[in-house]
């Protein structure tokens, strides 16, 4: 038992205090004695100068330290050296790090390019910091090297494209990825509502404002006008989504058709997609709306001014639609049961 | 879950496009070193680290060239990408009819472009290495070299320099021949 506690701590005291003083170790109390250097510089209330140049030296320290350390004692997950890249990520949190905001894209993008720094670097340029020529295999590495960080980092990129891409038209997320050979969603996303609800939403306003309340008969003369309202509609809809801009705006159509049905009419209201999507013919989104008379007594019971009115048999229109706006592949076939 | 969290902001990610492009790299670079070990009557790793040097330098600027291109590209076009690459289909835009000329234009801009790319990388990697026989003979051909020339002719270094680029050629040639197939297989089995 003794021997054990004694065996760790000789080991213990081995991994903390090296044998020589050119080893990793050093490196990393470097790091930590600049750190709590440039702690006790801030709490002196020194320049920041003084503070941001011992947080730098820290570091870099730590950076080359941990890349030290890990390649000193062969830590190879796979058989990969995975020091540069420690190392590079150390360094790229640090110079990217304290930007705040939108750090991660760059930092990221810029990861592999910075640890081919890493290895590049030792190899090019001596400790005397003069320019040294490596052996012509070595330069083969560091090519090879070179084009596959430029190669990694250009992934990156291109995943933060395809954000940017999702960021400029958000309906694209709610469409089905299965067919593409180049994008994977990772399974256990939610979908959120496409924005062609908001065309939807909009659309189910205006009608709102120009039927729901109204007398019935201005109603259907509203209706006879269908073509012309269709166009109102679409050019009103353009201009409320005006202020929320957004490249996808002018992909979604909106549309509507009445039914007759019974004494009233069924409306549905479409926002159709014209742009990129998985369905071979496109799809639209379809909201259910029903306009219905209702006699002037039952709809404006507590209204005061009802002596006023002097026909008590006046109808007036009632819109109602529900909530849900179902998709549906291919585009909607607006002349069919239509009876006018 | 914090790993459902980061899972759900990841969103989509571009996997299938790296493995794909992994398993293209690799089929693309030892057919290439097959070529390039047989024309220019190179060792058998030196012609892998030339055919993975030249092929990691043209996929590499091709995907600069890429996201530069797609930033400036007006928006009808632009859309069309994004279908592509998420939907693999384009879509009835202004753009609809004239794309499959475009395509098969800037394929065959891409092989050019591909052939030229690799074969002045071919060039400055055999300079960066001290391979280079064609710069070191222009600057001061030595007695025997003009003696060698004035018997056969014609310059030896021309030779090689033909042999080079046709070694470029045919390997570029038979790598984009190779993508192509697994291009349209794999088309093949998404689409069934």
């Amino acid at each position: 038992m003794v021997a054990f506690i004694r065996r760790t701590i000789e080991s213990l005291v081995d991994f903390f205090l090296p044998d020589s003083y050119f080893a990793w170790q050093t490196v990393i109390y470097m790091s930590l004695f600049s750190w709590l250097m440039s702690l006790l510089a801030r709490v002196l209330g020194t320049t920041a100068f003084t503070v941001g140049v011992m947080a730098t030296l820290s570091w870099i320290m730590l950076a080359l330290g941990t890349g030290w350390g890990l390649e000193a004692n062969r830590i190879r997950p796979f058989g990969i050296p995975i020091a540069p890249w420690v190392a590079g990520g150390i360094l790229c949190l640090f110079m990217f790090g304290s930007w705040g905001g939108e750090w991660l894209q760059p930092a990221l993008t810029a990861w592999p390019l910075v640890s081919f720094g890493v290895v590049a670097v030792p190899n090019l340029i001596s400790w005397d910091f003069r320019p040294k020529q490596p052996a012509p295999s070595v330069r083969q590495q560091l090519v090879l090297l070179f084009f596959l960080s430029l190669l990694i980092s250009s992934w990156f990129q291109f995943y933060f494209r395809i954000q940017a891409w999702i960021q400029d038209y958000p309906s694209l997320v709610t469409d089905n990825f299965s067919q593409s050979a180049f994008v994977y969603r990772l399974p256990g996303q939610s979908t959120q509502l496409s924005t062609g609800v908001t065309h939807l939403s909009m659309a189910e306003i205006i009608m709102r404002e120009q039927m729901d309340g109204k007398p019935w008969s201005s109603v259907e003369r509203w209706l006879l006008n269908e073509q012309g309202q269709r166009q109102t509609l679409q050019r009103e809809v353009q201009n409320r989504m005006a202020n929320q801009p957004s490249l996808e705006n002018d992909l979604w159509q909106v549309d509507f058709q009445p039914f007759t049905s019974g004494d009233g009419y069924d409306i549905k209201i479409w926002a159709i997609w014209s742009g990129p999507t998985a369905e071979a013919t496109g799809y639209y989104l379809e909201k259910s709306c029903s306009l219905m008379p209702v006699t002037q007594g039952a709809r404006y019971d507590t209204s005061t001014d009802m002596e006023d009115q002097p026909f008590a048999s006046t109808r007036w229109a009632n819109l109602t639609c529900q909530l849900d706006t179902p998709r549906q592949a291919g585009h909607p076939a607006r002349y069919t049961n239509r009876q006018s | 879950m914090p790993l459902q969290d980061l899972f759900v902001n990841l969103g989509i990610m571009p996997l299938r496009a790296i493995a794909f492009q992994s398993l293209l790299l690799m089929v693309a670079i030892s057919l290439e070193a097959l070529v390039l070990r047989q024309r220019m009557r190179l060792g058998y790793q030196t012609s892998m680290q030339y055919a993975a040097t030249l092929n990691l330098l043209a996929t590499s600027l091709g995907w600069v060239i890429f996201l530069i291109a797609e930033s400036m590209l007006p928006p009808p076009l632009r859309s069309q990408i994004i279908s592509v690459v998420l939907f693999n289909r384009f879509y009835p835009n202004g753009w609809f009819d004239m794309l499959p000329v475009l395509t098969v234009v800037s394929a065959m801009g891409v092989f050019f472009a591909t052939y030229w790319v690799k074969l002045q990388g071919l060039i400055w990697l055999m300079v960066l290495l001290g391979r280079a026989p064609a710069t070191a003979a222009t600057e001061s051909e030595s007695r025997h070299q003009r003696y060698e020339i004035a018997r056969r002719g014609k310059p030896a270094q021309r030779q090689d320099h033909s042999s080079r680029t046709l070694a470029v050629l045919e390997a570029n040639a038979l790598s984009f021949t190779a993508i192509l197939i697994l291009l349209l297989l794999h088309q093949g089995a998404i689409t069934l």
